[in-house]
C-alpha cells in the first residue's frame, strides 16, 4: 500500500461508484489531480471535467470512507497508477484504467512475464485442450497466465495454470463485471480459485452487472498486461480478435493456435496467420515469443518499463491530453473513417468527436465527411 | 311513405352522418339515387335489388327514390347498402318504422343477402355513438372500440327478424377495449431484433437516438451495408402507443381499411415501408371520394421508412414536405379538402452515389458531375429535416465491426423509453418537438459546448436554424447517457457529428 493515503483510496472508489461513471469520464475527473482533490471538487461542484456538475448531487450523498470500508469487507483493493499493486505495465497505457479494483495479490504481476490466453467461449475439445496445456505449462515456466474468465478457452487456459502445481506462477484475471459479481456463473468456483493464487482485476465499481460493451473494453486491458497474446481458438469476427486488435495496437506480438480449417471455432485464429501473427504449437513456441518480445524491447529483467512501448512517432502531435492523443494515435494517415477509430479507441462515440473536433482545431487532424485523417 | 334511416360515410379519417332517405311512390319502376353519391354507391342499387330478392323479400313494383342528406357532401363506399336496404323495406311497408327507431345501419350487402364489414367501421361508428349501431358481425369488435352501443347480424333476413323481435340479438356482450400494458418485455418478434445488426456502433447510435428523440434519420451507403437491416429494426425500439395515441392511430387505420379484422386497438406504432414506386396520392392520401389516408397517414405514432430514397419521384419527396413541418396532412382535390394527422418519425436509406461506394475519398468511380447531379434529386429543405445522417460502412469494410457482441432490442428499448419519458418531463413527446424558445432552459450549454458550436457557426458549416437542431439532438444523446442536465461539450461533439449532412452525399466538407 506505499504511496497511497487512505484518504486517496476512499475517494477513489467513491468516485468509482457513482452512478453513470464509466472508465471515460472517471479518466478525465482524475487526469492530472488527485483523488482527494478531484472528489472534493465535485462534491463542490467545482471540478473543470465536470462542468454540468453531473455527479454533484450523487457525491454529496456518499460517505467515501463508508465506500471503502465495503470495498476492504468484499477483499477488493482499489488501485491508483503508481500504488504499490497497480500494474507496471499499464501506466502510461492509452487505455490505462485511472482506477482498477483487485482481489487477491496483484503484484504476483511484478518480476514475471505474462502471456494472455484467449478465444471463443465457445471452444472445440481442441481449443480447450490446447488452452489448458498452455495454461499449465506457462504457469509452470514461471509465467503468468492473464485471461478473462469467460467460458470456454479462457476458463481452459485458467484452470491448466492452477494446476501447474506448486512453484508455478499463479494466474490473473481480467473481468468486466464488478468483483462481487462473478460471471458467468458457472465459473464463481474458478473465480475464487483464480483470486485465491493470483488476482482477479476489474476497472468496474463493486455491483457491475454483465454488460455487452463491458467485455471488448475489458480486452484491451487483458492485452496491455501481457508481453505476448495468444489466441488459441476464435471465430471468425470473435470476440478474442478484438484482445489481439488491441494488442497489435500497442505493437505487443500476437500469437495464434492453428487449426483446421474445417473448424468454424478456428476460422478467426487461422486469418490471423494468414495475416502475418506468429503460429505456436505448444508453451515453448509462446515462450521462445516472450523472450523474442521482451529482448526487443530491451527487457530482460523484470517488469517492462511503460516508457518504452510508447511509439516514437515521427508527426508526433506534442502534449495533448491522453484521451486526444489516444485518439490521434488510432487515425491512419490515409483517410479513416470514425467507425474504425471508435473501434480502435474503445471511446463512447460522444468523447471520441469531442476529441476529435479538439484535434482538428489544433490542425492535427483533417476532418471529412465521417472520416479524418492525420493532418 | 318515406323512410329516413342513419348512416355514415368515411371522409378523410372521420365519419359523417347521413341520412338515408328513402321515398317510395307510384310510378315508373325504378331506383333514382340523389346527392352526390361515387360509383359504389350508385353500384348498390343493384347489390340492394339482389340482397332483397334473394333475402325473400318482395322488391316494391314501384317508383324508389334514395336522396342522401346532407346533399352537398359526396358519398363513398359500399357502406351504404344497408341503410339504403332497411330503408326500401320500410318505405314498402314491409317493416314498420318502430322497429328501427333509434338505430344506425353501416355495411354493405351480399348478393346472397350477407352483411359484410366495410373499412372505416370504427370511425363510421363513432360518428353515430349517440345511435345503436347495426354493422356486419365481422366489424363488431372494430366498432365496438368506439366505446357506443353496437350489434350486428350475419344477414338481412337475420337482421329484419332481429329489429322486428322475432328473434334476439345474440351478440357477445360488450367488452371494454383494453389495452395491453407496457411491460419492458421484448416487442413482438415480427419487428425484428437488434441484435442481428453485426457491428455497426454509429448507424446503431443514429438508431438508438432516433427512436429516444424522435429526429428524422438518414442512412448513407453502398448497397449491402445493412441498411434496410438497421432501419426495420427500429419498430421494436419504439414504446407502445399512449391511449389517446392508440386510439388515433386505430382510427386512421381503420379509415384506410388497413385494421386487420379482431385487432383491437393498435398499440405498437405502426411501421410503414411504402416501395419508391409509391404514388403520391398513395403516400399523401385523398384517394376515391372518401379520400383514404395514405402511407404518411398510417405511419402517424410510429415510423416511415423510405428505401432507396433517391429513387422515389421528386414531387412524391416534395409532397412530404410539408406534413414533415406541421405534423397534420393538407388535401386538396377538387371534391374537397381534409386534413389529419401525420407524425411520424422518417427514416430513409439510399447510397451515397450512383455507383455507391462513395465514402472515405478515392472510393467512388462517379464523375463529380454525376455525384451533383444525383445529390441535387434531394432538395435542401428535404435534406435539413434529418437529424441524423450517418454513413453506414459495410462489415467486411470495418473488419473490426462484428467482434463486439451487439446489443439487442430489449435493454435499448429500456433506455429509448426513459429518455423519452425525460421529454415527457419538458412538455413534449420527444426532443425533437422540443420548441425552440425553451432550448435554454431544457438543452442549456456549458463553456465547452458554447465554444464548440460558435465554431461551427463562425465558419458556417452551421446555420442558425440547423443550432436548434445540433441542440435538440445533444439533448436526446445526454439523455440516452444519463448525462447531467447542462449539455457538454462531448455530446455537442456527437450531434454535430451524427448530423453528417450533405457532406455525406457530395463527400465535400473538408477541414
Ligand atoms: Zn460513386
Amino acid at each position: 500500500m506505499s504511496g497511497a493515503v487512505p484518504r486517496d483510496r476512499s475517494c477513489a472508489a467513491a468516485l468509482l461508484g457513482l452512478p453513470g461513471m464509466t472508465p471515460v469520464r472517471l479518466a478525465r475527473l482524475l487526469d492530472g489531480m488527485g483523488p482527494r482533490v478531484a472528489w472534493a471538487a465535485v462534491r463542490a461542484g467545482a471540478h473543470p471535467a465536470d462542468p454540468s456538475r453531473r455527479f454533484t448531487a450523487a457525491a454529496r450523498q456518499v460517505d467515501p470512507d463508508e465506500v471503502v470500508t465495503r470495498y476492504a469487507a468484499a477483499g477488493v483493493d482499489v488501485l491508483l497508477p503508481g500504488w504499490t499493486g497497480y500494474p507496471a505495465a499499464l501506466v502510461g497505457d492509452p487505455g490505462a484504467p485511472a482506477v482498477l479494483c483487485a482481489s487477491g495479490d496483484p503484484t504476483v504481476l511484478e518480476a514475471r512475464p505474462a502471456v494472455a490466453v484467449v478465444g471463443t467461449r465457445s471452444a472445440t475439445p481442441y481449443g480447450a485442450k490446447v488452452a489448458a496445456d498452455l495454461g499449465r505449462r506457462l504457469a509452470a515456466a514461471e509465467v503468468v497466465v492473464v485471461s478473462g474468465l469467460a467460458r470456454g478457452i479462457d476458463a481452459a487456459a485458467h484452470s491448466g495454470a492452477l494446476a501447474a502445481g506448486p512453484g508455478a506462477a499463479p494466474p490473473v484475471a481480467v473481468v468486466g463485471t464488478g468483483l462481487d459479481v462473478p460471471y458467468p456463473r458457472e465459473n464463481r468456483a474458478l473465480w475464487a480459485r483464480v483470486a485465491a493464487a493470483g488476482a482477479v482485476l476489474s476497472e468496474a465499481a463493486l455491483g457491475t452487472e454483465a454488460r455487452p460493451m463491458v467485455f471488448p473494453a475489458r480486452n484491451r486491458i487483458i492485452a496491455a498486461l501481457a508481453d505476448v497474446v495468444v489466441v488459441v481458438e476464435s471465430h471468425r469476427a470473435g470476440g478474442s480478435l478484438y484482445t489481439a486488435e488491441a494488442a497489435a495496437r500497442r505493437s505487443i506480438p500476437v500469437c495464434a493456435v492453428p487449426g483446421s480449417v474445417y473448424s468454424a471455432a478456428s476460422a478467426g485464429t487461422n486469418e490471423l496467420l494468414v495475416d502475418g501473427c506468429v503460429p505456436v504449437r505448444d508453451a515453448d513456441d509462446v515462450l521462445a515469443a516472450v523472450a523474442l518480445a521482451r529482448q526487443g524491447r530491451g527487457m530482460v529483467g523484470p517488469a517492462s518499463s511503460p516508457a518504452a512501448r510508447g511509439r516514437a512517432d515521427p508527426g508526433d502531435p506534442g502534449p495533448v491530453d491522453r484521451l486526444e492523443r489516444a485518439v490521434w494515435e488510432a487515425v491512419d494517415d490515409t483517410p479513416t473513417t470514425v467507425e474504425t477509430v471508435l473501434l480502435r479507441t474503445d471511446l463512447s462515440l460522444a468523447a471520441l468527436t469531442a476529441a476529435g473536433e479538439e484535434l482538428v482545431e489544433r490542425g492535427l487532424l483533417t476532418a471529412g465527411a465521417g472520416w479524418w485523417s492525420r493532418a | 311513405m318515406i323512410a329516413s334511416i342513419p348512416s355514415a360515410v368515411l371522409l378523410g379519417v372521420d365519419g359523417r352522418p347521413v341520412s338515408v332517405e328513402v321515398h317510395v311512390s307510384n310510378g315508373l319502376p325504378g331506383l333514382t339515387m340523389v346527392g352526390l353519391p361515387d360509383a359504389a354507391v350508385r353500384e348498390s342499387r343493384d347489390r340492394v335489388r339482389a340482397a332483397l330478392v334473394s333475402s325473400g323479400f318482395l322488391w316494391p313494383r314501384r317508383r324508389i327514390t334514395v336522396n342522401l342528406a346532407p346533399s352537398g357532401m359526396r358519398k363513398a363506399g359500399a357502406g351504404l347498402d344497408l341503410p339504403v336496404a332497411i330503408g326500401v323495406l320500410v318505405a314498402s311497408d314491409i317493416l314498420a318504422p318502430g322497429a328501427v327507431s333509434g338505430l344506425a345501419f353501416v355495411g354493405e350487402l351480399g348478393l346472397d343477402g350477407s352483411v359484410r364489414d366495410v373499412p372505416g367501421t370504427l370511425v363510421l361508428a363513432d360518428a353515430l355513438r349517440h345511435l345503436r349501431v347495426v354493422v356486419a358481425e365481422a366489424g363488431l369488435d372494430e366498432a365496438r372500440l368506439a366505446g357506443g352501443d353496437c350489434v350486428s347480424a350475419p344477414t338481412l333476413a337475420e337482421l329484419v327478424a332481429r329489429c322486428t323481435g322475432r328473434r334476439p340479438w345474440s351478440d357477445p356482450t360488450p367488452s371494454v377495449p383494453s389495452i395491453a400494458v407496457a411491460d419492458g418485455g421484448r416487442p413482438p418478434p415480427d419487428e425484428g431484433d437488434l441484435a442481428d445488426v453485426l457491428g455497426q456502433p454509429v448507424a446503431r447510435r443514429a438508431l438508438e437516438a432516433a427512436a429516444a428523440g424522435g429526429h428524422h434519420l438518414l442512412l448513407v451507403g453502398p448497397p449491402g451495408a445493412g441498411k434496410t437491416l438497421l432501419a426495420t429494426r427500429l419498430a421494436g425500439l419504439l414504446p407502445d402507443l399512449d391511449l389517446p395515441m392508440a386510439r388515433q392511430v386505430t382510427r386512421i387505420h381503420s379509415a384506410a381499411g388497413a385494421l386487420p379484422s379482431g385487432a383491437g386497438l393498435v398499440i405498437r406504432p405502426p411501421f410503414r415501408a411504402p416501395h419508391h414506386g409509391v404514388s403520391a396520392v398513395a403516400l399523401i392520401g385523398g384517394g376515391s371520394a372518401a379520400m383514404r389516408p395514405g402511407e404518411i397517414g398510417l405511419a402517424h405514432g410510429g415510423a416511415l421508412f423510405l428505401d432507396e430514397l433517391g429513387e422515389f419521384p421528386v414531387a412524391v419527396l416534395d409532397a412530404l414536405r410539408q406534413p414533415l413541418e406541421e405534423g397534420i396532412v393538407r388535401v386538396s382535390r377538387s371534391r374537397g379538402s381534409i386534413s389529419y394527422p401525420a407524425r411520424f418519425l422518417l427514416v430513409a436509406a439510399m447510397n451515397p452515389c450512383p455507383c455507391g461506394e462513395a465514402g472515405v475519398p478515392g472510393s467512388c468511380r462517379c464523375s463529380p458531375a454525376s455525384r451533383a447531379r444525383y445529390a441535387r434529386r434531394l432538395s435542401g429543405p428535404l435534406l435539413d429535416r434529418f437529424d441524423l445522417a450517418v454513413r453506414v460502412e459495410r462489415p467486411a469494410a470495418s473488419a473490426l465491426v462484428a467482434r463486439c457482441p451487439g446489443e439487442g432490442t430489449g435493454p435499448v428499448a429500456v433506455r429509448v423509453r426513459s429518455a423519452r419519458q425525460r421529454a415527457a418531463a419538458r412538455g413534449v413527446a420527444v426532443n425533437a418537438h422540443l420548441p425552440a424558445r425553451v432550448l435554454d432552459e431544457a438543452a442549456p450549454l456549458d463553456d465547452g459546448a458554447r465554444v464548440l458550436l460558435e465554431r461551427h457557426l463562425v465558419t458556417g458549416r452551421l446555420s442558425a436554424r440547423g443550432l436548434h437542431r445540433v441542440r435538440r439532438l445533444a439533448r436526446t444523446l445526454a439523455d440516452l447517457d444519463d448525462d447531467g442536465d447542462v449539455l457538454s461539450d462531448l455530446h455537442v461533439a456527437e450531434a454535430l457529428f451524427l448530423r453528417g449532412g450533405r457532406g455525406l452525399l457530395l463527400g465535400e466538407d473538408v477541414r
